[in-house]
């Protein structure tokens, strides 16, 4: 009995990190589209265009293909023939005229049947026209139709996003650590602002530890980020508004670092490191959620409205990512308090030893 | 201890800074599935760190307190 009470919530958060790491890793992507080649069109040929696909069965039965201007302007292929289940080449008939004045257009390559479902690449290639006829070219483009049919798939996969591609299992093991870092430190703040009503030794050394893992996991979320920006953005760091606005946060709490270990005296110790982690934590917030909201960043949600709605996170992905942050939590926790009892052993056998 | 993980962390750059300028490498290969086990080890290996420090300071508790 007193087992099930000391480690229920420890255990549970290694049971959600399992999780997220079984079903975060082995649930497929939808169907997508890697590449096409090639990227340039022109008005009034036949176009071959070969698609590679990912996840797909393009050999097991016939796909059909669209190229999409707008939402009323679009072109079914002539013929798509399979080379491989990843692979197939694609025929267009392009109209002489496009539906627009301008000489060079961008189409959305739309790849459909029925067993994988439709797959969307935005901007896949341009199509170029000498000559203009506006309304012409709106009666060729409008003429095919099979476009409102396409196959939706409804078992249970991630959806593929372009340039992520695998790589969207990331959230949830860099996002959800900082929205652990998050909870760590809200529990922090408590311990923090409990401990300047009622000074207590305990509450300074448990929103001190509290803090420490938060911290911790400010560090390996930094890090893991920098990996993954790596292979969807193509670079380590980049000069984006919510990495250096995080890089400037994680500065100010190495600070609270550095002020606790410079002085030795505990009670001003506690009391100015629990007017400090105040502090931070709200500049954290500015800097984090504020600063990145007013200007444009590479990561999702931020210049303009709030991150985490409609295709940024589906609900497939809420399944694991939303367990993957309390499991993070938990850990955090534990460790924390592991943290948090030894100093107090420390403490302890200092004050005896005096 | 802290020698031991600079080494690691040096050993991870190492591997991704010799994949960059290649268009096809192995962090990319099949849809970049295996930047997301470089993350996961990443977090592993941080996680372990962590508590080999905390894991050192008990010991030292031991140790006095088996003299005391």
């Amino acid at each position: 009995m007193n087992f099930i009470k000391t480690y229920w919530w420890k255990l549970l958060g290694i049971l959600l990190l399992i999780y997220a790491v079984i079903f975060g890793l082995g649930v497929p992507l939808k169907h997508g589209i890697m590449e096409v080649s090639p990227l340039n069109a022109k008005a009034g040929e036949q176009f071959t265009l070969s698609i590679q696909g990912y996840n797909s069965h393009y050999s097991d039965l016939p796909s059909y293909a669209y190229l999409k201007l707008d939402s009323v302007h679009y072109l079914k292929s002539a013929f798509c023939s399979p080379t491989h289940q990843n692979i197939m080449r694609a025929s267009f008939l392009i109209p002489t005229y496009l539906p627009s004045a301008d000489s060079v257009v961008d189409a959305t390559l739309i790849v459909d049947n029925r067993k994988d479902g439709y797959a969307i690449l935005p901007r896949a290639i341009s199509i170029s026209q000498d000559s203009f006829q506006v309304e012409r070219g709106q009666e060729l483009w409008s003429s095919s139709n099979g476009l409102e049919d396409v196959t939706i798939d409804q078992s249970f996969k991630f959806p593929f996003r372009n340039i992520l591609h695998e790589t969207v299992r990331n959230t949830f093991y860099h996002v959800s650590l900082w929205f652990a870092m998050f909870i760590l430190l809200i529990v922090s703040l408590y311990y923090a602002v409990g401990y300047l009503r009622k000074p207590s030794a305990e509450l300074d050394r448990k929103a001190y530890a509290y803090t420490a893992v938060a911290i911790f996991y400010g560090i390996l979320g930094l890090i893991s980020g920098s990996i993954w920006a790596k292979y969807t953005w193509g670079t380590f760091w980049t000069a984006d508004v919510k990495l250096n606005m995080t890089a400037v946060a994680m500065l100010i709490y190495f600070a609270y670092l550095v002020l606790r270990s410079s002085i030795p005296d505990m009670d001003r110790r506690a009391k100015l490191s629990s007017v400090y982690s105040i502090f931070a934590f709200f500049a954290l917030i500015a800097l984090v959620f504020v600063i990145p909201r007013l200007t444009d960043s590479l990561h999702p949600g931020n210049g303009g409205n709030p991150a985490l709605g409609g295709e940024d996170l589906d609900n497939t992905l809420r399944l694991v990512f939303y367990p993957a942050i309390i499991g993070f939590t938990l850990l955090g926790a534990w460790i924390a308090q592991l943290k948090f009892r030894v100093s107090r052993i420390e403490e302890n056998d200092a004050f005896n030893e005096r | 201890m802290k020698n031991q993980f600079s080494i690691i962390l040096l050993l991870l750059f190492a591997t991704s800074l010799n994949a960059q300028g290649v268009s096809q490498d192995f962090l990319r290969s099949t849809g970049k599935i295996y930047s997301v086990i470089a993350v996961l080890v990443l977090i592993i290996i941080g996680l372990a760190w962590y508590l080999i420090r905390l894991d050192s300071r008990i010991q030292k508790l031991e140790k006095t307190h088996k003299n005391g």
